[in-house]
């Protein structure tokens, strides 16, 4: 390596950022950049995962980000034995979560995995319907297991019923084996997460390209709306909120709930019953203790149960015009096909559209009951874990357990054990509390510092579809970052990709966190690092949409598309660019976001 | 009329009466795609002309044939119903003396080729009766240019006289508020699923001179859909000259000059209009528009754009990865 080849900046140069000394310690050795591997660790170009750890990772929550990477990467490795691509290493800099791909290059391993790929993948192709309602079964079956753990009580004595029935074993067992199981279920709910998706992706991926091939300018939009499905389970908590909507004016409650007040026990039912699952729906992303859910903060879902009953009271119609969306699909697919000289070419397309319109529902539905529902289920689970460690004085607050790393609440858990078996007082509440408002400091300096969006030498050429299509890399967007790390020039324009036709002015809302989602004011364009479906409803309130993060299958895409709203997503800098209330300018015919003000 | 024929009542088929270019724009019509009206001086009115001196234009030397064609007097006839018909167009458009192009259009197959050899005429703005008939003889001696001349000396003795057949059209100028062209393919990439137009300011001649680089706009046919646009800076726009005769270039209003010349609905509009344009000839097309001051696109000439199609045949039907071409195979196999 020359010392004029363009580099990133070397992970190991870069310096903690102010108030965050020790920052380290948060995290486990095997995630982090350690001196005695430096000679490895820079030699190698390493991407910032902002798509989904947009944040700095408070310390015990790196459990997604450990799980979410080794679910990926062994799908890919071991189980379907993808011929080129393993899995990905993961290291984390400064709280931020950075990752490098592992390959396969060897021509005659390749050839060898490729031989178990066909079989193995071919098997899950074939019987995809099946795979992916079985699928279905087994999440199902995860998030039942995973309610049904028991944190124990640890009162002042067992139960004495226990005790009669000779059980043997006492609580303080029964404590550290929830804890392990906690920790298994995270794991496979995340294998199952991983288990058909670069399958899926792949079957994708083999249509994008294809039809780039034929049509080299075609966008990744009209790629998507071909193979999209009309009705996706994204939308389905919406619906379910206009739903609810239309019942309280049937029932003439929508006052009483705009009001706050006491809707009724039948409106309360229907509440509930729309609520499980449907409101399991995190206002982030999921791999974040604090991206709370619709059912954990119902104030969201209820003020757009309010703005939606009153714009049905005014004789709007809420509904998806899903004969149209539908008829529009149909209308583009006919559009390239019929553009396609041969019978060949006719027939490749209509077979690669036709597979991956079969792999698709699994794409575009495994997020809500993986990222969303098991989530929230898993998050509140471990808050009753924390709620234990307050009642025994480890924690002030049941969020403070996730300031400690994952061995770390093992560790507090065998304090308690310990200092419950001998009836004695367990060092945790002498211990932690300092340390966890040290973290919380560190955790803040942490979040204020803006992480490169890649580490070490830029990349050669990027041909590896599954990194362009799942993580959005391509070789203008390393060359972009190399320009911007240059400094060169004030930015007044943004590029990322054009997610939503049409233009839209207005003064720009910067929302980084969702509980800032109420602050939105009619006709703003929102601003956010990233959109979660959840997030969907305000979307009725806004002129346009910008988001750092994004690319073929982003969320801000999909539903400004629905909404017939401009959207430009994946500017990159959008948030730490655009302030709240300067005049911007949405472009979502090419992807350009113009700053009008200063 | 013997000699005239109305855009609206020929076809592709007329090529032989009225030439390639004016058949194409009865096509065009017949197609239900707006085209400035006109009529077509048909190949017999310039036969008919000629009649009383073909003997001698068949010794003339280049120079001289082309004088003698200009210098003869119009059958009486021809001349009346060119006449005629000029006035049923200015009632038709509304405007006494209304501007007109007056251009060849030659029944050759190669007419392309012949137009560069500069034997197909076209006088723009041309105003009045008295200037149309003379622009309608400048077109009939424009094929005995010198290079029209030497470019039939390498045709085989059959397609040499065909190409002396030529037939003149006399078509309504359109005071553009915007002009342009549009191409149904990429002309980057051969991408069929492309429309891609470039627009400026006023009528086309600003750009075809050079003199502006006009606003860019990719939509992609499905939609269609406006896929990437970079407005330019125009600083001058071509006007119709305040008497009609010919064109003025003048100064763009500031508060235009960065200003996009088409918003989203026209450029699909336009979009739209180009692809009913290819669908009518089934293959790619090079189109030269105008907007008028009513909001209505018009088409005013279209030509097959060629230089793609050998490439587009070439193009892979799968993509080359053999990944993917793994995953295509397992995943579709019965």
């Amino acid at each position: 390596m020359t010392s004029t080849a363009p580099r990133f900046p070397d992970p190991y140069a870069i310096p903690t950022p102010p108030g965050a000394d020790g920052w380290e310690e948060m995290y486990p050795y095997y995630n982090r950049f350690l001196e005695s591997r430096r000679e490895l660790d820079s030699q190698r170009t390493w991407f910032l995962n902002s798509m989904h750890f947009p944040e700095p990772m408070p310390p015990f929550d790196i459990v997604t980000s450990d799980s979410a990477f080794m679910s990926v990467g062994v799908m890919n490795s071991r189980v379907f034995a993808l011929p080129p691509a393993l899995g990905l290493d993961v290291r984390v800099l400064n709280g931020y979560v950075y990752m490098s791909s592992n390959g396969v290059e060897d021509p005659e391993e390749i050839g060898r995995r490729a031989q178990e790929f066909g079989v193995r993948a071919g098997h899950y192709y074939q019987n995809w319907p099946d795979l992916y309602a079985a699928w279905e079964t087994k999440v199902r079956a995860q998030i039942a297991a995973l309610k049904a753990i028991e944190i124990p009580d640890l009162g002042d004595l067992e139960p004495r019923d226990r005790v009669l029935a000779a059980r043997g074993i006492a609580s303080s067992n029964d404590l550290l084996v929830a804890y392990q199981r906690i920790l298994a279920s995270l794991d496979a709910a995340w294998n199952l997460h991983s288990e058909l998706l670069n399958l899926g992706y792949a079957a994708y991926l083999n249509f994008l390209m294809l039809c780039k091939g034929h049509f080299p300018e075609i966008t990744d939009q009209a790629v998507a709306k071909m193979v999209s499905g009309v009705d996706v389970l994204l939308f389905r908590p919406d619906d379910e909120l206009k739903k609810l909507a239309a019942l309280a004016v049937e029932l003439g409650v929508a006052d009483r709930i705009i009001a706050g007040e006491d809707p009724g026990p039948e409106w309360l039912a229907a509440y509930a019953e729309s609520a499980e699952p449907w409101f399991h729906f995190s206002y982030g992303n999921g791999f974040y203790h604090h991206h709370r859910s619709w059912s954990d903060d119902p104030s969201f879902p209820l003020a757009m149960i309010g703005e939606y009953a009153q714009r049905l009271r005014k004789g709007e119609d809420l509904s998806r015009p899903l004969a149209a969306v539908s008829a529009e699909r149909d209308a583009v697919v006919e559009r390239y096909r019929g553009l396609i000289d041969t019978g060949e070419g006719r027939q490749a397309f209509d077979e690669a559209l036709g597979l991956s319109r079969v792999v698709f529902p699994y794409v575009e539905n495994h997020n809500f009951f993986i990222e969303h529902w098991y989530m929230t289920v898993f998050w509140n689970k471990m808050r009753s874990l924390g709620e234990l460690f307050v009642r025994h004085g480890f924690f002030d607050a049941v969020d403070d357990l996730f300031f400690l790393r994952r061995a770390e609440v093992g560790d507090a858990l065998v304090d308690l054990q310990m200092a419950w078996c001998a009836g004695g007082r367990p060092h945790g509440p002498d211990h932690w509390p300092a340390i966890v408002r040290q973290r919380r400091e560190t955790y803040a300096a942490l979040a204020r510092w803006s992480p490169p969006p890649a580490l070490g030498p830029a990349p050669g050429q990027i041909v590896e579809p599954m990194t362009i299509m799942l993580w959005g890399i391509t070789d203008e967007q390393v060359a972009g970052w190399l320009a911007a790390q240059e400094g060169t020039g004030t930015v007044r324009t943004l590029r990322g990709f054009a997610g939503s036709p049409g233009v839209a002015e207005g003064r720009a809302r910067v929302v980084l966190r969702p509980a800032d989602l109420s602050t939105v004011e009619d006709g703003e364009i929102l601003v956010a690092p990233i959109t979660s479906p959840s997030w969907t409803p305000v979307f009725a309130r806004i002129k346009g949409a910008v988001s750092d993060i994004g690319g073929i299958m982003c969320h801000a895409a999909i539903v400004s598309r629905e909404y017939g709203l401009p959207a430009v997503v994946g500017t990159g800098t959008g948030t730490s660019t655009i302030r709240t209330g300067q005049m911007i300018r949405v472009d979502g015919d090419t992807g350009a976001v113009t700053l009008l003000d200063d | 009329m013997t000699y005239i024929r109305w855009f609206d009542e020929v076809r592709a088929g007329d090529r032989p009466t009225v030439g390639g270019k004016c058949a194409s724009l009865g096509e065009l019509i017949s197609a239900g795609i707006a085209v400035p009206q006109g009529f077509a001086v048909t190949v017999d009115a310039y036969a008919a002309h000629c009649a009383g001196f073909r003997d001698r234009l068949a010794g003339a030397a280049p120079g001289d044939a082309g004088a003698l064609v200009r210098a003869a007097a119009m059958p009486a006839q021809v001349e009346a119903e060119v006449r005629a018909a000029y006035a049923d167009l200015c009632r038709h458009e509304g405007r006494a003396d209304l501007p007109v192009a007056v251009r060849s259009s030659a029944v050759a197959e190669d007419g392309d080729a012949a137009s560069f050899a500069g034997q197909q005429e076209t006088y723009l703005w041309t105003v009045g009766a008295d200037d149309v008939v003379a622009r309608v003889r400048d077109c009939w001696a424009s094929l005995y240019t010198p290079q029209a001349v030497a470019y039939r000396a390498r045709l085989p003795e059959e397609r040499a006289a065909e190409a002396t057949r030529i037939a003149v059209g006399v078509q309504a100028m359109v005071d553009a508020t915007v002009s342009g062209v549009a191409f149904t393919v990429s002309p980057r990439t051969g991408d069929r699923s492309v429309v891609a137009v470039n627009a400026s300011w006023g009528l086309g001649q600003a750009v075809v001179s050079g003199e502006v680089t006009p606003d860019e706009f990719w939509l992609s046919k499905a939609g269609p859909t406006l896929t990437a646009r970079t407005v330019a800076h125009k600083a001058r726009e071509c006007r119709p000259a305040p008497d009609g005769r010919g064109v003025v270039t003048v100064d763009v209003p500031v508060e235009r000059r960065d200003a996009a010349t088409l918003d989203g609905e026209r450029l699909r509009a336009l979009a739209s209009l180009a692809m009913r344009v290819e669908e009518h000839y089934g293959c790619p097309q090079d189109i030269e528009w105008a907007l008028d001051a009513s909001g209505r696109f018009l088409v005013l000439q279209s030509r097959p754009e060629t230089t793609w199609r050998a490439r587009q045949a070439a193009r892979a039907a799968r993509p080359a990865n053999a990944f993917l071409n793994l995953v295509h195979t397992i995943g579709t196999q019965r």
